[in-house]
């Protein structure tokens, strides 16, 4: 947090979080109207029950008010990194599906997959003002690859996906928000940052 | 020997192959020789010569290098153009080509500058970016642009331009990443790259207008509720809004502050409109930040507000005719509508109290009117008439007209126009009182037609306003009435043009009067629609034909004026010019000729000649008669008395005769009856002398015993014209003294049977002792002609005549002799017989009197008279015929020579 002294870190992090809030906002609006599209095309239950995506972490979190800016961002790293490989899966799946038969829901998958890459590089350019090493994407990757799967599973995976990404959406935006705020926890977060 | 052809592809070639080279750059070609042509065509590098398309480049710039290289060096390339050739100068003469290369010249890239890009939002979800850039210079090359963007970890697919090198769209467009934009440009000859332009997409995105704009009317008649829906999600970004409306009608546009709606919103109040007005309004949006481009405006959508009570009362005026009666007037209230803004609603009607202020007793009148006026007879006095208008809401506030028995306050002083523009500025001095307000009463001048009066009202504390409508070129009367609390002032009036032209036509001028050296010209002034303008003088040219034009300026109030100092008896040209303050207009050319005598030269002239006639004829009356005695000598010589000469004695036939015509005997009263005239030939004045005269035939009777003919002695009586002879019985007396026809003979000089002629008087006039015997003897008066002629006898039967059978008859001889040289004329006898006093012509015909006397004179070229009885010879030849003296009876009215 020594770089967050310099007036230009200052106002490139207040930029760059002003940016990922909106992007993880319009990702948000995004993502529920793919919901809708998905399931739609995939011919799913918009309120079936899915199971916890493999590999991906809660959004709903205990305690996370009492989280460090730099816990949350990097749990939102890791959470936008397997979404990253996850939607990228989604896309490849839908299109050996599909093929180009509806480029619309793939667009949209394409897109929705851009934000993702596009608010991972927001919060690995935070942890680089925040003084913090990136972690490694091989790192994250530590589950293996998920097993072959059949196409339903495929498709109540996919929904599941969608569906935590829309709630990581919305605690991205506040986790953002969070760090923009000067906030006393800030103070006593490299203590509690660093205690793990 | 080998073919040419074979010869040139295998003897060398050129490097470089087929450059392209940078236009203006220096360039240098090597023609490289095959050793075989060395030995077997003795060919050689100095051998070679350069061409540039059949141009052969100058030896300056060859080099020989080695015996089989030959190079050429072009300090620039643009002297440089394809093919450029190598050739060899075969056996010193023949040339052949040996190589030749392709040689492209052009320009690299240049940096592309000015990259700028703007998203478009084509739907609710689609987005398209465009970035468009300078592509700089021609190259002359084929040269690739491509858009090239990229997120710091992610490389996007290329834009590749088509059909244009300075701008790209790209249709995948994420937000809220700060994207890396540039251009790259490359050729044949090197690649350029364009500054980059980082930027996050979302800060240039020009969104879709706001959808389904609807007004709509609140509960108030100030507002009007506006309602929209967005198309761009608040994900992607927050919208604030530009709100504008304008009244239906107007072009000018008002917009709400821009605070007011820069917060996202579906909906907007627009207050302080006006009551019952419709409006137009439309609405855009842009990123609430203001970082972006403002979307198009939306469609326009109307709304009508709601209806007020009328917030101003109608402006009155009135006009007063008090033409009919000295003791009352017909008051014409006129009033204006309420303007939309201030009727605020759709006028029902309008209320009119009238008060009488000099009766308090006398009770309000009121009227509801629905049109904009309403006449009113009044009996002369001051009033106060309220006017108010009525909406569907309210009433308006009243509108107060004082109406005085008299304007006897001040005037406005100093009253003035101004043209400006197309409206024309009044105004004038206040007066010294406080004014309420003003009446500016105006209206378009016309000779055919009432003034038709316009108004306006202006406040009190103003001293001019413009009047708006005004037309050019029409004359204007302004009229400005003060109005004060307790009365009103005197109307003063000007007149006044917006703008003059010249007059659409010249006067008609024409001559009043025209004199020798002078004329009178009127002409009539034009009518004011003729005019255009203030007529400032009359300019009057004229000139005579050949002659210079004179220029006379006349004052534009008269009607009239005198050319003076003009040449007489000349035609002069006028035209007539009448000018304002913007040009002339000449009337129509009238002409005109000068008099030849002026006023009175006439006159001066004829007078005096007429008076000195007058005088010579006096002075020749008053000769005469101082010498009458004289001249009546000369005209009346003395006549010696016949009756003593010796030619009477010597006269066989005189005394019968004078017995015969004894006056009683001769005419009995009663007796005498017939005329009759015998006509006898005359051989010659020899044989007439000798023969007889022969009894003659009656060869007319006279109807009209009134009219004689001539006949008598001389030769000249038939040529006499007979004339009507009137007795009168007053002259009964001296007509029976004279009513014998006398005849007097003058013997000429002839000689009488061969015998030597004697001058002497054979008969004369003299006393009347003298006519008796002479009457006796007329019978034988007469002569003939020197000529063969026939003689006249004649004889009329009175008795034949219807009316005067009973009557006295008269008889009447003419005579007319030819005077010597001192006689002037002959007189005529006339003879009445018996007692005749009656006007013995009256009954005659006039017309039968001048056939016979036509016959006569056509039969008779010398007559004779003669009575009927004494048809005798008369011996003496008419050349010897004696100037005869006929003495008359001179009656006023009556004598008719004969």
């Amino acid at each position: 947090m020594a770089a967050a002294d310099s007036p230009s870190t200052a106002l490139r992090r207040r930029d760059l979080c002003s940016r990922g809030i909106r992007l993880a906002g319009k990702m948000r609006a995004d993502v529920v109207d793919l919901l809708d599209a998905y399931v739609e095309q995939q011919g799913l239950d918009a309120s079936a029950s899915v199971a916890a995506v493999e590999g991906v972490p809660l959004a709903a979190v205990e305690r996370w008010d009492e989280q460090t800016g730099t816990q949350r961002l990097l749990e939102n790293l890791a959470a936008y990194r397997a979404f990253r490989a996850l939607l990228a899966q989604m896309l490849e799946e839908q299109r050996e599906q599909l093929g180009e038969a509806d480029a619309g829901l793939g667009r949209a998958l394409a897109a929705v997959l851009l934000q993702v890459s596009a608010f991972a590089y927001h919060l690995e350019e935070l942890l680089r003002l925040e003084s913090r090493g990136i972690p490694g994407e091989e790192e994250d990757d530590g589950p293996p690859p998920p097993p072959r799967l059949s196409l339903f599973e495929q498709k109540l995976r996919g929904l599941g996906v969608l569906r935590e990404l829309a709630q990581w959406a919305v605690r991205s935006v506040r986790d953002l928000r969070q760090l923009t705020k000067p906030s006393p926890a800030t103070a006593a977060a490299p203590g509690l940052a660093e205690s793990p | 020997f080998l073919a040419s052809g074979e010869l040139v592809q295998s003897c060398g070639h050129i490097i470089p192959e087929s450059p392209v080279l940078a236009l203006g750059s220096n360039f240098t070609a090597l023609c490289i020789l095959n050793e075989s042509c060395l030995d077997f065509g003795n060919i050689y590098a100095n051998q070679i010569i350069w061409k540039i398309k059949n141009r052969l480049v100058p030896k300056e710039q060859y080099r020989e290098i080695n015996r089989t290289v030959s190079s050429v060096t072009f300090n620039d390339t643009s002297s440089l153009a394809t093919p450029l050739t190598c050739n060899i100068l075969a056996d010193g003469q023949i040339e052949q080509n040996i190589y030749g290369i392709t040689v492209t010249v052009g320009l690299p890239p240049e940096k592309p500058k000015n990259l700028s890009c703007i998203v478009h939002q084509m739907a609710k979800y689609t987005y398209v970016m465009t970035c468009t850039w300078n592509p700089g210079r021609h190259t002359f090359l084929d040269t690739q642009f491509r858009l090239r963007y990229s997120w710091p970890e992610e490389i996007f697919p290329d834009c590749i331009p088509k059909d244009v090198n300075n701008s790209c769209t790209i249709s995948d467009i994420q937000f809220f990443v700060n994207t890396e934009i540039w251009v790259e440009a490359a050729n044949a000859l090197g690649k350029a790259e364009s500054d980059p332009l980082v930027i996050d997409p979302i800060d240039i995105v020009k969104p879709l207008s706001p959808q389904n704009v609807s007004v709509s009317s609140g509960i108030l008649p100030t507002v009007l509720k506006l309602s929209w829906v967005n198309w761009i999600s608040d994900a992607v970004m927050t919208l604030k809004f530009n709100i504008r409306y304008r009244i239906v009608g107007d072009t000018n546009w008002m917009e709400i502050p821009s605070e007011d709606t820069a917060s996202p919103r579906t909906s907007f109040s627009v207050q302080g409109l006006r009551p019952y007005t419709e409006y137009v309004f439309a609405i855009r949006c842009m990123k609430e930040d203001g970082v972006g481009y403002w979307s198009d405006w939306s469609e326009e959508k109307t709304g009508i507000t709601t209806e007020d009570q009328p917030s101003k009362g109608p402006p009155i005026w009135r006009i007063i005719d008090a033409s009919h009666s000295p003791d009352s007037w017909t008051v014409h209230l006129i009033w204006k509508a309420p303007k939309p803004f201030e009727a605020n609603g759709k006028i029902l009607q309008y209320e009119v109290t009238i008060r009488d202020k000099s009766s308090l007793s006398s009770p309000l009148k009121k009227y509801n009117v629905t049109s904009t006026n309403h006449t009113l007879h009044l009996p002369k006095g001051t009033y106060e008439v309220t006017l108010i208008a009525r909406n569907s809401i309210g009433a308006s506030p009243p509108s107060v007209l004082l109406i005085p028995a008299s304007n006897s306050k001040a005037p406005v002083q100093n009253l003035r126009t101004l043209p400006k523009h197309d409206k024309l500025w009044v105004g004038w001095t206040a007066p010294n009182s406080y004014v309420l307000k003003y009446v500016i009463e105006w209206c378009v001048m016309s000779s055919s037609s009432d003034c038709i009066i316009d108004w306006q009202i202006a406040p009190g504390d103003v001293q001019g306003i413009d009047l708006k409508g005004i037309k050019p070129f029409k004359c204007y009367l302004i009229t400005v009435y003060p109005l004060y609390a307790d009365g009103q002032g005197s109307g003063q009036s000007v007149k006044a043009y917006l703008k003059q032209d010249r007059p659409s036509k010249g006067p008609t001028v024409q001559t009043k009067k025209v004199g020798k050296a002078e004329a009178v010209l009127t002409w009539n002034h034009l009518t004011v629609e003729e005019q255009n303008g203030f007529i400032r003088n009359y300019t009057i040219l004229y000139k005579t034909i050949d002659g210079n034009e004179t220029v006379v300026t006349v004052d534009p109030s008269k009607t009239e004026y005198t050319l003076s100092s003009l040449t007489s008896d000349t035609l002069y040209t006028v035209r007539m010019m009448a000018s304002t303050d913007n040009g002339s207009r000449t009337g129509p050319d009238f002409t005109f000729t000068t008099q030849k005598f002026g006023k009175g030269e006439i006159e001066a002239i004829v007078v005096p000649v007429c008076l000195a006639f007058l005088l010579i004829v006096l002075l020749g009356v008053l000769f005469c008669f101082n010498k009458r005695d004289l001249i009546k000598k000369h005209i009346w010589p003395i006549v010696p008395d016949p009756s003593k000469s010796n030619i009477a004695q010597w006269s066989p036939q005189v005394p019968a005769k004078h017995n015969f015509n004894s006056k009683d005997q001769m005419y009995p009263e009663g007796s005498f009856t017939d005329v009759s005239v015998v006509e006898i030939e005359a051989d010659d004045k020899k044989s007439f002398s000798e023969q007889d005269l022969k009894p003659f035939d009656l060869l007319k009777k006279e109807k009209s015993t009134s009219e004689g003919h001539s006949s008598g002695i001389g030769g000249s009586s038939c040529m006499s014209s007979p004339r009507q002879s009137v007795s009168d019985s007053d002259e009964g007396e001296t007509t029976q003294n004279t009513s014998s026809t006398v005849q007097y003979s003058t013997v000429v000089l002839n000689g009488y049977r061969d015998q030597t002629p004697v001058q002497v008087f054979s008969r004369s006039e003299s006393t009347q002792p003298l006519l008796d015997s002479e009457e006796r003897s007329e019978d034988h008066a007469g002569g003939a002609d020197s000529t063969a002629q026939r003689q006249q006898y004649f004889r009329q039967n009175g008795g034949q005549d219807e009316t005067n059978a009973d009557r006295p008859w008269f008889e009447r001889t003419k005579q007319i002799t030819h005077a010597n040289e001192g006689d002037l004329v002959g007189f005529v006898q006339l003879q009445i017989s018996g007692q005749s006093s009656q006007p013995l012509g009256l009954g005659m015909e006039k017309n039968t009197q001048e056939a016979a006397l036509s016959n006569f004179l056509q039969t008779c070229t010398e007559g004779q008279t003669v009575r009927p009885e004494t048809v005798e010879e008369n011996p003496l030849p008419v050349d010897e015929m004696p100037k005869s003296y006929l003495p008359q009876t001179v009656r006023q009215g009556g004598y008719m020579p004969q």
